[in-house]
C-alpha cells in the first residue's frame, strides 16, 4: 500500500486522536528515564517542540531529578558528526544549579548556560530568545510572571526552534488555562513525591503514588 | 613676497635633483679594488657590476629617535630617569638633561641615581609605550611620504625623492620634518642618503649628513665607526680584534673571508648600503578604521528613524569591511544633540563581524534602553579595529534529516542575552577537583567558549545535591534534633569533610542527607570544629531537588 494515503494506522498515530487505553503509541517524545512515566505520556516521553510546565510549590522533592535523565540525554553527541548537541539554558534558577550533582547525573557541563535576568519580563524574553534560536535543545525556566498569553508565545518559540521549554509554576496555576502540551504536579507526601499527570495532550491523566522513595530512583532499572 | 622667494628656491632643488641622482657609482671604471669588494653574492665574478639596485631615483630620510624609551613616557616636572631591571638589578638606561648635569650616568644602578639626585622620577621602561609612540609618529610621517617604513625599533626610513616638489625642496622638507620631530618632543638624529641603509647608519651616527649622489655614499661611509651599524656585539668585537674599526677598513676586506666569517647578511647590508643591491622597504600604513557621519537637516526624536539610519550606516560599514575582507568585534554609535553632550552607545559581539543585519539586530536590543535626553541631529558610526576575517565553509547537507533549524549561532544568543541583560547575568559553569563543596566549581563565560577541563564523573555519584545554597542556612535545634519545617530525619550519612585546616577557609564537617517531615530532602551538616564558636550547630547546603 502506498505510504500517501491516509490508512488508519497513520492517523491512529497522530498525537491529537486519543484512543483509551492499550491503545498503540507514537514514540516520538524524549524518553524522561522513568519508564513508568513514559508509558503514561502520550509520545512515550517529554513531547518535542513543545511547553511542559511542573508545577510545585517545593523545591528539594526530586523536580530536577525528573529531568535529569532527558537532559543527560540531550547532551549526548548526536549520530551525525556535524550537528552539535543543544545548550540548556537555565533561566532564573531559584538556587544555584550545583555542577558537581549535574556531572553525576551525566550532564554536559559545557553545555550549561545559566542566565539571571533582572525581572521577571527579562525571564520570558531570554526564554523566548532561548527557545527560538535553535541552538538550545532545552529551557528550563522560573518565571515570577506567567499566564495563558505568556504560555502561547513560549509554545510558538518552542516550535519555532524545536526546543523544549520546562517552566517551573506553583501548584496553584493548576487552575489557569495554559497553552503548554503536558503538565505534571508534584507534590510531597510523607512517603515520597506523588507525580500527577494533569494536562497530557494526545493522552489522559494519571498519577503515580511514591514516584521519588527516600532513596534515589535509579533512573536506568527498568 | 615670500611667494617669490619661494618660487627659485624650487626650481634650484628641482635642477639639482635631476642632475645628481643617478647610478653615478656604476660609471666608475671597475679597476679600484676598494669598488670590487663588496660584490654580490648572487653576481658572477664578472665585471661591470650590473644595477640591481634600483635606487637611482631613490632618496632615503631616516630619522632615528635615540632616546626613544624616555620620550614615549608622560612627560613629567621633575627630572627623569628611566630604569630597566638586566640580571635581577634595576639599572639606568636613559636620563634626561636635568639628571645628566647631576651626574646620573647611563649604566648606573638605579639606587645610585638616587643618592646623586633624590628628587628623580624613577620610570620602567615600556616597550608597549614605544611601540605606540613609534606607530602615532609613523602616521605623523606619513604626511610626507608615501613610504615611510618602521627600520627597527626606534628608526624610520621615508622615500623622500617623490616628495621633494611638493614641499619645496629638500631643504624645506628636511626643516619641516625635523621642526615637527623637535615640537613634539623628540631628540631626532637625521640623514638623508640614496639608500636606507645608508640613511640609517648616518643618522645613528648623529651627522646630519645630506648625500644626494650615490657616488658620494662610499665617501660619507667611509669614517663610519663599524658599532653604529647595530650588527651583533660580537661581529665587531671580532672585527675589533683585527683592526677594523670603520665601515671604509671592513670594505677592504676579501669578500668571500668577511662573508664565510662574519655571515652572507653583513655582506648584504653593506652591498645594500652601497646600492649594489636592491633594499626593498615595506611601507608602514595606519590600520582604516570606518567612521560614518549621518547629518540631519533638522532635529529628530522618532526612534524608527534613528534606528533605519543606524541600519544604512551599519550598511556602508559591512561594504567598507566587505572590500577589506575584514570584521570587526566593536562599534560605537553616537547621537549627537544640539544643547546636550552626545549620547553614545556601544555594542560587542563575541567574534569578529561584518554583516549589517548582525550588527543592527545587537544595536537595536542596545538601542531600546537608550534614552537620549534631547532630539538627535547628527549619528556617527565608529568601527572597532578591523582585523582579517575567516570563514568557514558550510558543510554540503546531503539526505540530512532536518533537525532543529538553527536561526542564530550560540554565540549569537549568547550575544544578544548579554546586551540585553549585562554581560554578568549569563555564564556556563564547570567542576573543579575540591573537596569543598562550595568550591568544587566555577563559573565559566560562554562567549569564549574554551573548553575547559572537567573533573571525572561519578567520585561522589549520588552524594551531592542538584540544588546549592549560595551560602549556609543555619538550622534551629529543637527537641534535640535540626529542625526544618520539623523535625529532620537523617537518611544518610555521615559523609566527613575536613580540610585546608592550612588556610583560612578550612572546614571540617559531617554532611547528611535528611528528609523533612514535608517530603523535602536536604543535605544538611554538622560543624564538627571545637575551636570555632559554632561548634556542633547544624546548617542547610543544599536541596535534592
Amino acid at each position: 500500500m502506498s505510504r500517501d494515503a491516509p490508512t488508519l494506522d497513520t492517523v491512529l498515530e497522530n498525537p491529537r486522536v486519543w484512543r483509551g487505553q492499550g491503545g498503540r503509541q507514537t514514540a516520538n517524545g524524549l524518553s524522561t528515564g522513568y519508564p513508568a512515566l513514559d508509558r503514561c505520556l502520550s509520545g512515550g516521553g517529554w513531547p518535542d517542540a513543545a511547553l511542559i510546565e511542573i508545577l510545585t510549590d517545593a523545591y528539594g522533592i526530586g523536580e530536577l531529578e525528573l529531568l535529569m535523565p532527558a537532559l543527560a540525554a540531550l547532551c549526548m553527541p548526536p549520530v551525525s558528526p556535524d550537528e552539535e548537541p543543544g545548550w540548556i539554558a537555565w533561566i532564573a534558577p531559584p538556587f544555584q544549579p550545583y555542577p558537581p550533582a549535574l556531572r553525576d547525573w551525566r550532564v554536559d557541563l559545557e553545555r550549561l548556560l545559566i542566565v539571571r535576568p533582572k525581572d521577571a519580563d527579562e525571564v520570558l524574553w531570554s526564554a523566548e530568545q532561548a527557545l527560538s534560536s535553535g541552538t538550545c535543545a532545552a529551557v528550563l525556566l522560573w518565571p515570577e510572571r506567567f499566564d495563558d498569553q505568556v504560555s502561547r508565545r513560549l509554545q510558538l518559540a518552542a516550535g519555532k526552534g524545536r526546543s523544549r521549554a520546562f517552566a517551573f509554576r506553583p501548584v496553584s496555576a493548576q487552575r489557569e488555562p495554559s497553552a503548554a502540551a503536558l503538565r505534571l504536579r508534584l507534590t510531597p507526601e510523607a512517603d515520597g513525591t506523588e507525580v500527577a499527570v494533569v494536562k497530557n495532550r494526545g493522552g489522559r491523566p494519571a498519577v503515580f503514588k511514591r514516584f521519588f522513595q527516600s532513596e534515589r530512583a535509579s533512573p536506568e532499572s527498568p | 613676497m615670500p611667494r617669490s622667494r619661494r618660487k627659485p628656491a624650487f626650481r634650484r632643488e628641482e635642477g639639482l635633483t635631476a642632475a645628481d641622482i643617478g647610478p653615478a657609482i656604476l660609471k666608475r671604471p671597475p679597476g679600484d679594488s676598494q669598488y670590487r669588494l663588496p660584490l654580490a653574492e648572487v653576481s658572477p665574478a664578472s665585471h661591470p657590476i650590473p644595477d640591481r639596485s634600483g635606487n637611482s631615483e631613490r632618496l632615503w630620510f631616516a630619522v632615528y629617535l635615540p632616546s626613544l624609551p624616555l620620550d614615549a613616557m608622560p612627560p613629567s616636572e621633575q627630572p627623569r630617569v628611566l630604569v630597566e631591571e638586566r640580571q635581577g638589578i634595576h639599572r639606568v638606561l636613559l636620563a634626561d638633561t636635568d639628571a645628566l648635569e647631576a651626574g646620573v650616568m647611563p649604566g648606573q644602578s638605579a639606587s645610585a641615581a638616587l643618592a646623586l639626585m633624590p628628587d628623580i622620577e624613577l620610570l620602567e621602561r615600556s616597550l608597549p609605550a614605544e611601540r605606540e609612540t613609534l606607530e602615532r609618529l609613523a602616521g605623523w610621517l606619513e604626511r610626507f611620504s608615501s613610504c615611510v617604513s618602521l627600520a627597527g625599533p626606534d628608526l624610520f626610513v621615508l622615500e623622500i625623492a617623490r616628495s621633494l616638489r611638493l614641499f619645496g625642496g629638500l631643504r624645506t622638507l628636511r626643516r619641516q620634518i625635523a621642526l615637527g620631530l623637535d615640537a613634539q618632543g623628540y631628540r631626532t638624529g637625521v640623514a638623508i642618503a640614496p639608500t636606507p641603509l645608508s640613511a640609517i647608519w648616518l643618522a645613528r651616527d648623529g651627522r646630519r649628513a645630506c648625500i644626494r649622489n650615490a657616488a658620494n655614499i662610499l665617501p660619507a661611509l667611509r669614517q663610519l665607526p663599524l658599532v653604529r651599524l647595530d650588527w651583533p656585539a660580537s661581529v665587531t668585537a671580532a672585527l675589533e680584534g683585527m683592526g677594523v674599526r670603520t665601515v671604509g677598513e671592513c670594505l677592504r676586506l676579501p669578500r668571500e673571508g668577511f662573508a664565510k666569517r662574519f655571515g652572507r647578511c653583513r655582506l648584504r647590508e653593506l652591498d645594500q648600503a652601497l646600492g649594489r643591491l636592491p633594499d626593498p622597504r615595506r611601507a608602514w600604513r595606519t590600520p582604516e578604521r570606518f567612521v560614518a557621519d549621518y547629518e540631519m537637516t533638522e532635529e529628530q526624536s522618532d526612534r524608527e528613524l534613528l534606528l533605519a539610519i543606524c541600519k544604512s550606516l551599519l550598511e556602508q560599514q559591512e561594504r567598507f569591511l566587505l572590500l577589506r575582507q575584514q570584521g570587526t568585534q566593536r562599534i560605537r554609535l553616537e547621537f549627537f544633540h544640539l544643547r546636550a553632550p552626545a549620547s553614545s552607545l556601544e555594542v560587542g559581539a563575541a567574534e569578529l563581524e561584518r554583516r549589517a543585519r548582525h550588527w543592527f539586530d545587537l544595536l537595536s536590543i542596545r538601542f531600546e534602553q537608550l534614552t537620549l535626553p534631547e532630539p538627535v541631529i547628527a549619528v556617527r558610526l565608529e568601527s572597532g579595529k578591523g582585523r582579517a576575517l575567516r570563514r568557514q565553509s558550510a558543510s554540503l547537507a546531503l539526505g540530512r534529516e532536518p533537525g532543529r533549524t538553527l536561526n542564530y549561532s550560540m554565540r549569537q544568543l549568547a550575544e544578544r542575552l548579554t546586551a540585553r541583560l549585562g554581560s554578568g547575568s549569563i555564564h556556563g559553569v564547570h567542576t573543579v577537583a575540591e573537596h569543598r563543596p562550595q568550591y568544587a566549581w566555577q563559573t565559566a563565560d560562554v562567549l569564549t567558549g574554551v573548553a575547559l577541563s572537567t573533573s571525572e564523573a561519578g567520585l561522589y555519584r549520588s552524594s551531592r545535591p542538584l540544588w546549592m545554597l549560595p551560602s549556609p542556612e543555619p538550622l534551629t535545634m529543637r527537641e534535640g534534633c535540626p529542625w526544618h519545617e520539623g523535625p529532620l530525619k537523617l537518611l544518610s550519612g555521615p559523609e566527613r569533610l575536613e580540610t585546608c585546616w592550612w588556610d583560612d577557609d578550612g572546614i571540617s564537617r559531617d554532611y547528611y542527607q535528611a528528609c523533612s517531615p514535608r517530603g523535602r530532602r536536604l543535605w544538611v551538616f554538622r560543624v564538627r570544629e571545637r575551636r570555632q564558636a559554632d561548634a556542633g550547630h547544624w546548617y542547610l547546603h543544599g536541596y535534592f531537588g
